[in-house]
């Protein structure tokens, strides 16, 4: 027993110590408040006015309209408005104008412009209104101006049709629908948005992290084999105690680094308004970021499934390592392994789209399947104790199947130098002795 | 009488077709140093994995000092120095003699001490906090070295000791094993350079292609060989000497250096006959003399023999 940690303390500290280990397990939620804090810092950032030439070849007097319409909003803090707008009547061509206009655009013109909006005779009954500016990339500028001038529009058929302007005012009020996830029959208070980013983020991290820490086990095993250190190994410990010590080794830096992750994204949520403080943002502005909240019992299921599917691939990784000779030879074996991988990662794909539906229960009751696609069905949908705890029976009942039979390939692998097995041969291992 | 430390009892084991060991039987008694002697390829390696219990025999057992338990199950008695040396490149000199410690059962402090005092006597104390990778070969296999004596083992199984090592540091190992011998530990190292072997152990075995084909103290041996080896130094008409030396009835084997031969008599042949057929040729000598047989002559002509006759259809 002593042995097997001396093994377990060897390969987790010597990986923990590793400039990648801990670049990669700290730089990720130092990456991830700074995510969730500079998009909101850059928001704060544009209240600047944006200038706006208006060319107004209407004859009625919906092109007043609009321009009012675009100089009522203004920004949260100080009442500054949006947009400065500048009136130009329509003299000569348009054309001709608009491009004399465009002069301004360039950063050092004396009266700078953000760009030209041209609404033309008739825009009323179908025209074409047309903007030019250096901002047309901005999603979020060029929505405001069309709600605005699609609403003066409107408003103006509205009333020019004979409807009371109140009446309009109240009619064109917008309607909103917030989404809001429910679980276990109770509103959680997170929206449809963040529930599904959780889910994709969990399914994401834990394929990756079963990729990447399998393939290290992998790769360790074959390291072993290829220093030859293995004879030392073989005469000193048991096949099983070589296997198990160096799954739960590398699975538990695995743990550490996905504790340490998830533990962020739950601290980081829930501390939000700390964090505004700390950035000098708004409050709302920081809730709006689509950023989950974890709640406690979703962070134990993620990381117990975490642990128990990384030990089922962790031993199949290894059972690989021990088959083959030298990594590129371990790239062709272990595409197997991968594949039941990618057959959860996906399966996830599938129970975001119906957390409840027969394909991801079926899905979360296949040991292989189950460590993606459980944590994110708890996530997505309220899923029945029962259904838990038989899927985490099955898991275990499937951990020790896979262990053992890894465990018999292991202990004649490691020691088989040359060719590689044939699959034949290595069932042959599997049933000796 | 105690139990030898180590017991072959008719082992066989085959490779995909090939018999790498065939019957072998021998056993290392306790205490002193047994060299296990053998061409590249005979099957030493693969005698010493099945004796650390890395491969099971195929026939026949392996009985460690006369327990009937697997020689993993042993491991805290037994000191191991592979054939292949591997260490943890990235690992630093103390922690990977501490990790070998541990897994030889012996405490991280006990291990950690043990292996500073190691260190220092061995001469790469300093390096102790380097990584294995930053050693020269040398300084690796001292740490592989130190790695094998850490938890005091009663049995030093060394394959290849001391291939790969410059005369300065072979002298520093060799010293450690006569000193290990000593104190009381029984050695058993193989190897294919035969004067070390010839200086340094009091029992031998030779095998060739997976048979045993010489086993005995090292004085044994050599007494049965004896009297039956002459070394000869020739003047001039060296080439009329080469028909007497070609004589199969009176000459069994020649060892020819040219201006000087190692012949080996055959059985019953009177070495004084071949003196009086080379003066009689007008051979002119400058040296005739019967002398022990070096390890070296005596694995020649085994071994030679053994690979004739196995060449030939079957040996014993």
């Amino acid at each position: 027993m002593n042995k097997i940690f001396a093994v377990i303390r060897r390969e987790f500290v010597e990986r923990v110590r590793t400039k990648a280990f801990i670049l990669s397990t700290f730089g990720l939620p130092i990456l991830m408040v700074f995510v969730t804090v500079v998009p909101v810092l850059m928001m704060k950032g544009t209240d600047r006015t944006t200038n706006i030439a208006v060319i107004d070849a209407t004859s009625d007097s919906v092109g007043t309209r609009i321009i009012a319409g675009l100089e009522r909003p203004t920004f949260k803090e100080g009442g500054k408005p949006k947009y400065a707008i500048e009136h130009i009547a329509p003299t000569g061509d348009v054309t001709t104008l608009r491009d004399s206009l465009l002069k301004r655009t360039i950063r050092d013109a004396a009266e700078p412009l953000d760009g030209v909006l041209v609404l033309p005779e008739g825009v009323l009954s179908g025209g074409q209104a047309e903007y030019f500016g250096t901002n047309v990339g901005s999603l979020e500028s060029m929505g405001d101006l069309q709600r605005i001038l699609s609403s003066t529009i409107v408003g103006t058929r509205l009333e020019r049709a004979g409807v009371d302007a109140g009446l309009v005012t109240a009619a064109m009020r917008p309607a909103s629908l917030k989404s809001t996830k429910v679980s276990k029959g109770m509103a959680t208070g997170e929206s449809g948005e963040a529930s599904f980013i959780l889910a994709y983020l969990m399914g994401f991290m834990l394929y990756i992290s079963v990729v990447l820490f399998g393939q290290q086990t992998m790769m360790s095993v074959i390291e072993e084999k290829t220093s030859r250190i293995m004879e030392i190994l073989a005469s000193s410990l048991r096949p099983f105690e070589m296997l198990m010590g160096k799954v739960l080794g590398v699975g538990s830096v695995g743990l550490l680094q996905m504790s340490i992750w998830g533990g962020t994204i739950f601290l980081v949520g829930r501390n939000r308004a700390v964090l505004a403080n700390l950035f000098n943002v708004p409050v709302e502005t920081m809730q709006q970021m689509p950023l989950p909240n974890i709640p406690t019992e979703l962070l134990i299921v993620f990381l117990t499934y975490f642990a128990l599917g990384f030990l089922l691939f962790g031993a199949l990784f290894a059972a690989v390592g021990s088959m083959v000779n030298s990594t590129q030879e371990a790239q062709q074996a272990v595409s197997g392994v991968v594949m039941l991988i990618m057959v959860g990662f996906f399966g996830v794909f599938a129970v975001i789209k119906d957390p409840s539906g027969g394909l991801g229960t079926i899905l979360s009751m296949i040991p292989f399947t189950a460590p993606f696609v459980m944590p994110v069905r708890w996530s997505m949908a309220a899923v029945p104790p029962a259904e838990l705890a038989i899927s985490l029976g099955i898991m275990i009942a499937g951990l020790l199947a896979v262990v053992w039979l890894a465990g018999r390939i292991y202990r004649t692998g490691i020691l088989m130098y040359g060719k590689k097995p044939s699959l034949r041969e290595v069932w042959r291992w599997v049933r000796a002795g | 009488m105690a139990a030898p430390a180590v017991r072959f009892d008719h082992v066989t084991k085959r490779f995909s077709g090939h018999v790498a060991v065939r019957n072998l039987s021998f056993e290392v008694p306790t205490g002193g140093i047994f060299g296990l002697l053998g061409p590249n390829g005979a099957g030493k390696s693969t005698s010493i994995r099945m004796m650390m219990d890395i491969i099971e025999p195929d026939e026949g057992s392996i009985a460690l000092f006369g327990s009937d338990r697997k020689g993993r199950d042993l491991s805290a008695r037994i000191g191991f120095l592979p054939e292949e040396r591997g260490l943890y490149k990235k690992m630093q000199v103390l922690d990977h003699l501490v990790f070998f410690g541990e897994v030889k059962g012996i405490g991280r402090g006990e291990a950690r001490r043990r292996a500073t005092a190691w260190l220092e006597r061995l001469g790469i104390g300093d390096w102790a906090d380097k990584k294995v990778e930053d050693l020269s070969k040398g300084m690796q296999q001292k740490v592989q070295f130190i790695g094998a004596l850490l938890h005091d083992p009663e049995l030093v199984v060394l394959d290849e000791p001391f291939s790969g090592l410059d005369p300065v540091n072979s002298q520093v190992m060799k010293d450690v094993v006569i000193d290990l011998a000593k104190s009381g530990v029984t050695v058993l190292f193989s190897t294919h350079i035969m004067e070390q072997a010839e200086r340094m152990c009091d029992r031998i075995v030779i095998i060739a292609r997976g048979e045993k084909v010489v086993d005995g103290s090292l004085s044994e041996i050599k007494g049965e060989f004896g009297g039956r080896h002459v070394a000869l130094g020739f003047t001039h008409d060296r080439d009329r000497a080469s028909r007497i030396l070609a004589d199969r009835t009176l000459i069994a084997s020649v060892d020819d250096y040219g201006a000087s031969a190692d012949i080996q008599m055959t059985e019953g042949a009177d070495p004084e006959g071949v003196l009086h057929a080379l003066v009689r040729e007008g051979v002119g000598l400058s040296r005739f003399e019967i002398v022990e047989p070096s390890l070296q002559s005596i694995f020649i002509a085994k071994v030679g023999n053994a690979a004739v006759a196995s060449r030939t259809g079957e040996a014993a």
